[in-house]
């Protein structure tokens, strides 16, 4: 498994047996997500009536930038008003499902991506305010363009961890994405700042249309102003810039470049999980190595001292 | 709670794992324990699968290429390149079939049918079961097989969340400390408890309406596919030295209606309807008839494997020829032979755990019959002492709704109350002590706690 899913697992197992006919049941399940998500896959009422509901730290923060508007336009006529301690609703009737199969499972699809569509808005709103800053900029030429224009959208922070944010901002010609990152554990920081490079290096030496990767370990001019950054303290926190280029901005490949960004974090700590899973494997298999020869430096036959109960001992003659 | 993420418990059985969030009344994935990795399966490299295989010269030499095909020569991705649960089965069985099998079982029918193919050489996936016998054997694969569950299935960040494991009575240290060493070292994971699956077993039964006392006093029996165990627990602590297993659990049962309907000559006599059979259909008999069953087996009609079935408990010798004690009395000879002052407590509550034990009726049966067993020897013992009257023992069979996954429902229940985290080791104990120190745990759940 190189890359993470996008959707939740769960929510699309749970919603394809049901839908698939099977005699309605009771669920009530509290389930979590990455990033501190919870989910509450519920039957309130009765069996057949299923309740999604979302709860996402950054809610608030997520609206501002027109989250509701994005799960209206995806779930539409499924949105309920949020259930209590959570953030978002969604209700499937099994008896009013979509007749087609396929529709059936494009359905399942998006309620599992729910908390992709959530976090998908700022995304969206900079991708929308990169096209009017374009469409703004082609008027001018670079040196008389006004101030607003050259310098780009403000900058949306999404405060998605409690100590770490993904920050957006759009500009005529590209889309920046900041995230910054905590490593608690000396050995993380280390095996994080080798991956780092790597998504660093990528472009320079094959994958010329990446986007650009840059690390630091203090707050990037983009971020400069913004409130809730603070400077760095014993270099903890890193700050990855993504640099979405026009290539990556067209209308067509947006969903799939948000998908990806999001999962970044998740994917950037999974591979540090199983790099280091890799490296125990290594130790384990030397290890076994080791004692594999400790074995055989063993002598075949030990000379071990045999003794009488009273102590005496033998020796075998000519031997 | 609001802000607190859930606990996470993981339930790693030899036949199935099961995962959920602390708090929800069934495990949110159940699926088998198993892995397939590229290239051909049994063991190669890795501890404990078997003997390491023997080079001509000390890897060091060859700079570390064994003969087999072990991850640490490979340079790619290949670490990531594997599947687990029904995932797993479904890649060994060749890329591109993709069949859904349930259970692993079926796998060995599946090659037998097949036109002799042997899913070792095919090229693809290996499957490995990284536990044996409830114990982790290769922990290449359990550390693998974990990532997956977590980023994949569960879809947590380790560090976020508390986990609760579970381990198998009699479980050595070492091992415990290994699964720390992974929970700690690779997930960074915010604090583990691991806790014995009969001790769980024990909590999941406070649902039942016949426990008053939530006490952790009691006899689990916990009856998988693999094994059956008798397990007595006094104050939370398993009394290590009265355990006993009987070698007669939920595969041997399907065997068991499987030659039943071949004898019968029966149209389908596959592992797969006689599991289903096993499942949906079987019970065993209330009125246990004093004669011996292999009498009966010619006078009763078509289906007496529906309640035979079960019957292999209570007269083992329908099945087998070299186990022959009867469930009752194991269960009744490990009480016995526990300290005396817990033995009441033990009779009192006897819990029934795991998926062989899911009959109806199982429970007064099992009742029953320990019931006639204790009786019969206070009557013996009030004769001998002449004259002297016993106040009798109250002897109690508990079954319950969670009962299939009674070790993880238990974890649930305990993980989700609010005392559970200061149970817990942190990463942070974990450096400043090392691994030994989940040797031991503060009993979850015990006299003090809620």
């Amino acid at each position: 498994m190189l890359l993470l899913d996008y959707q939740n697992v769960l929510i699309q197992s749970v919603l394809t047996e049901r839908f698939s006919g099977a005699p309605p049941a009771h669920i009530d399940q509290t389930v979590s997500d990455f990033d501190g998500v919870t989910f509450h896959i519920s039957t309130p009422e009765t069996k057949t009536q299923i309740l999604v509901s979302l709860q996402i730290r950054c809610f608030k923060e997520l609206v501002q930038y027109g989250a509701q508007e994005v799960l209206q336009r995806e779930y539409g006529q499924y949105v309920v008003p949020p259930e209590t301690g959570y953030d978002f609703s969604i209700l499937v009737d099994l008896e009013n499902l979509p007749a087609d199969k396929e529709e059936r499972d494009e359905l399942i699809k998006k309620i599992s991506l729910l908390k992709r569509n959530a976090m998908a808005a700022p995304f969206e709103h900079a991708y929308s305010e990169h096209y009017k800053l374009k469409e703004a900029a082609s008027k001018y030429t670079s040196e008389e363009a006004p101030q607003g224009v050259r310098e780009g959208g403000e900058v949306m922070a999404i405060h998605y961890r409690d100590e770490e944010a993904i920050y957006v901002k759009a500009s005529h010609d590209r889309v920046t994405v900041i995230f910054s990152t905590i490593f608690r554990e000396e050995t993380d920081r280390v095996f994080g700042k080798v991956f780092i490079q790597e998504f660093v290096d990528a472009r320079r030496r094959a994958i010329q249309n990446a986007p650009q990767v840059l690390f630091r370990n203090d707050p990037p001019l983009e971020l400069q102003g913004v409130p809730g950054v603070r400077e760095t303290y014993g270099g903890e926190v890193g700050y990855v810039t993504f640099v979405l280029f026009p290539r990556h901005l067209t209308p067509q490949r947006m969903p799939d470049v948000i998908s990806h960004i999001q999962t970044f974090r998740d994917y950037f700590h999974y591979h540090i999980k199983a790099s280091k899973a890799y490296i125990h494997s290594r130790m384990r298999r030397r290890t076994a190595d080791f004692l594999q020869v400790l074995r055989r430096a063993r002598p075949e036959n030990e000379e071990k001292e045999r003794k009488t109960a009273s102590g005496r001992t033998f020796r075998v003659q000519g031997a | 709670m609001a802000n607190q993420t859930p606990a996470v418990v993981m339930d790693n059985g030899t036949g199935f794992s099961k995962l959920g969030f602390a708090g929800n009344d069934s495990p949110s994935f159940v699926f088998p324990t198993a892995i397939a990795t590229k290239g051909p399966a049994g063991g190669s490299g890795g501890t404990g699968s078997g003997r390491p295989a023997v080079a001509n010269k000390p890897s060091f030499l060859t700079g570390g290429a064994g003969p087999t095909g072990h991850l640490s020569m490979k340079r790619g991705t290949e670490d990531l390149d594997f599947f687990i649960g029904d995932e797993a089965l479904a890649a060994s069985n060749g890329p591109g079939i993709a069949p859904r099998i349930l259970t692993p079982t079926l796998i060995v029918r599946s090659t037998q049918d097949g036109p002799s193919v042997d899913i070792c050489t095919r090229p693809g996936y290996g499957l490995h079961y990284p536990i044996r016998h409830g114990q982790v054997e290769n922990w290449d694969h359990m550390e693998r097989f974990w990532s997956n569950s977590i980023f994949k299935y569960l879809r947590v960040e380790p560090e976020d969340h508390h986990f609760l494991l579970t381990e198998p009575p009699l479980n050595p240290p070492e091992n415990r400390e290994n699964t720390a060493e992974i929970f700690f070292e690779s997930f960074n994971c915010a604090g583990l408890y691991i806790a014995v699956q009969a001790v769980l077993a024990l909590a999941a039964s406070w649902t039942s309406t016949k426990v008053t006392d939530r006490s952790l006093t009691g006899t689990v029996i916990d009856s998988g596919d693999g094994v059956t165990h008798v397990i007595p627990v006094a104050e939370g602590y398993v009394i290590g030295s009265s355990i006993k297993s009987i070698p007669i659990a939920g595969r041997d049962i399907t065997y068991f209606v499987q030659s039943l309907l071949r004898d019968r000559g029966e149209a389908d006599s596959s592992l797969k309807t006689a599991q289903e059979i096993k499942e949906e259909h079987c019970y065993p008999v209330s009125q246990a008839p004093r004669v011996p069953p292999r009498g009966r087996q010619v006078t009763v009609d078509v289906g007496y494997e529906r309640f035979l079935a079960p019957e292999i408990f209570f007269n083992p010798e329908i099945y087998s020829s070299d186990f022959l004690t009867p469930l009752p009395v194991v269960v009744d000879g490990v009480i016995q032979s526990s300290p005396i002052d817990v033995r009441r407590g033990l009779y009192k509550n006897i819990v029934l755990s795991g998926g062989s034990t899911l009959y109806k009726d199982f429970g007064r049966r099992l009742q029953r019959d320990i019931k006639h067993l204790v009786d019969d020897r206070i009557r013996a013992s009030e004769a001998r002492s002449g004259g002297a009257k016993s106040g009798g023992l109250e002897v109690q069979v508990i079954s319950h709704k969670r009962q299939r996954h009674g070790p993880w429902f238990g974890g649930s229940l305990l993980g989700q109350t609010p005392e559970f985290r200061s149970y817990c080791h942190t990463k942070a104990e974990y450096q400043e002590y090392g691994p030994s120190i989940v040797r031991r745990f503060a009993l979850l759940g015990g006299p003090g706690g809620s």
